[in-house]
């Protein structure tokens, strides 16, 4: 059955209006809402993610939280850093020591981007679908793309704050290679630099089904002496739905003019 | 920040042994507050803020001079409260909480929610850890 409907889902909601296409993608809509109804009403989530699960594809999808500290490294390991990236560190460990957070650059509800993404303490959801993982992340609803189509990036590719993600199945691993990232993405909320020259690699596979397990290594020869290596755990929570989650909506955090991160008050008109 | 006067954080509180876990970091550094001091915060709901990124308690508190003065309590989002039994009618403007809560290191009058203890003399159990 999901065979049935994964190998013709190019031709739905989403891809440019075909006229004489439109007969056979109505069809298909009905046959998916049918299905949808169908499974729903069999009852549990775990079916439910299965429709949003690849067939061809070693089976990672669903919605994700990770486990231990917030920290990139559960046990706040840190990477060899090589000058400047080591006094700039220092300086913003400095900072949070003594509770006046430095260079919080979410806090302003710019995105966390690469590596950072991967520890905020809210669920992500894994979609796969063909050519193409998607990582939806219910923090400010961010988005990574994994390519399995091939492709690669180009100089075309400006840096960006999930970079450029590729990658192919070794088994049921899948591996990652995200290169392209901008270097004013941080590792953590402590603030942990790279350069633009940050290659992260990434080995997903799941440990069981209720755990996914994601090994990074990022190699930065620039910032870093060595490639640094951290392994997260997720964990499957198939009962929880995604948020949605504007960080613009009411943010009281925003950093003052002396570059901490701030504790706002209500504005008059709100009391 | 600069509205509101320093409390001597000392005023308000009981040290409480807490096991809550791993600190929430959410999308800002949560190093302001200082999880080594949580004290018991009682007042009025001024205000509740059923809010992204942060949900706020805007209520009163001692002002550190005898008297009472406006705080405000900082939670996890909307959608981490909702999976922990929370909803946008927990609270109402002049419901009288108990909170236990991480005060600001700098003695202002906030801090970040770690549990809610009481509601107009009700027990409730309601936590903020993520």
């Amino acid at each position: 059955m999901l065979r049935t409907l994964h190998g013709p889902t190019r031709g739905l909601p989403g891809s440019p209006p075909s006229p004489g296409r439109r007969p056979c993608a109505l069809l298909l809509g009905l046959l998916i809402l049918a299905t949808q109804g169908r499974l729903i009403e069999a009852g549990t989530p775990a079916s439910l993610d299965a429709l949003y699960a690849d067939p061809h594809q070693p089976d990672i999808a669903g919605l994700w939280l990770v486990t231990g500290y917030f920290t990139l490294s559960p046990d706040r390991a840190l990477p060899s850093l090589k000058p400047p990236y080591d006094a700039l560190y220092a300086k913003r460990m400095k900072a949070l020591n003594a509770g006046a957070p430095i260079d919080d650059v979410t806090a302003n509800c710019l995105p966390p981007g690469m590596p950072h993404i991967m520890v905020v303490p809210y669920p992500f959801e894994i979609v796969q679908t063909p050519g193409r993982v998607l990582f939806l992340f219910e923090y400010a609803g961010q988005l990574r793309r994994i390519y399995l189509d091939g492709r690669r990036p180009t100089e075309d590719d400006d840096p960006a704050y999930y970079g450029f993600s590729t990658g192919h199945w070794e088994g049921d691993t899948l591996v990652v290679e995200t290169s392209r990232i901008r270097a004013d993405t941080q590792g953590d909320f402590t603030g942990l630099p790279h350069s633009d020259a940050l290659v992260i690699t990434e080995r997903l596979h799941r440990v069981d089904h209720d755990t996914l397990e994601d090994e990074l290594t990022l190699t930065d020869p620039k910032a870093y002496a060595r490639p640094f290596r951290v392994t997260r755990r997720y964990q499957l929570h198939p009962t929880w739905t995604i948020g949605e989650y504007v960080c613009e909506e009411n943010n009281r955090n925003a950093i003052g003019a002396n570059g901490v991160t701030g504790f706002g008050v209500p504005p008059p008109a709100d009391r | 920040m600069t509205s509101w006067a320093k409390v001597r954080t000392s005023l308000a509180a009981g040290l409480v042994s807490l096991g809550l876990g791993a600190p929430a970091w959410a999308h800002h550094s949560f190093v302001m507050f200082d999880r080594q001091r949580p004290l018991v915060l009682e007042g009025t709901v001024l205000q509740f803020e059923w809010t992204n990124p942060h949900v706020w308690i805007e209520m009163t508190g001692p002002d550190g001079r005898g008297g009472r003065a406006e705080w405000g309590v900082e939670c996890t989002s909307v959608n981490m409260l909702k999976r922990q039994g929370w909803h946008h009618g927990s609270l109402h403007q002049g419901d009288r909480v108990k909170l236990l809560v991480y005060p600001l290191r700098d003695g202002s009058r906030g801090g970040q929610l770690a549990k809610l203890l009481d509601i107009n003399g009700r027990p409730a159990n309601l936590v903020s850890y993520r």
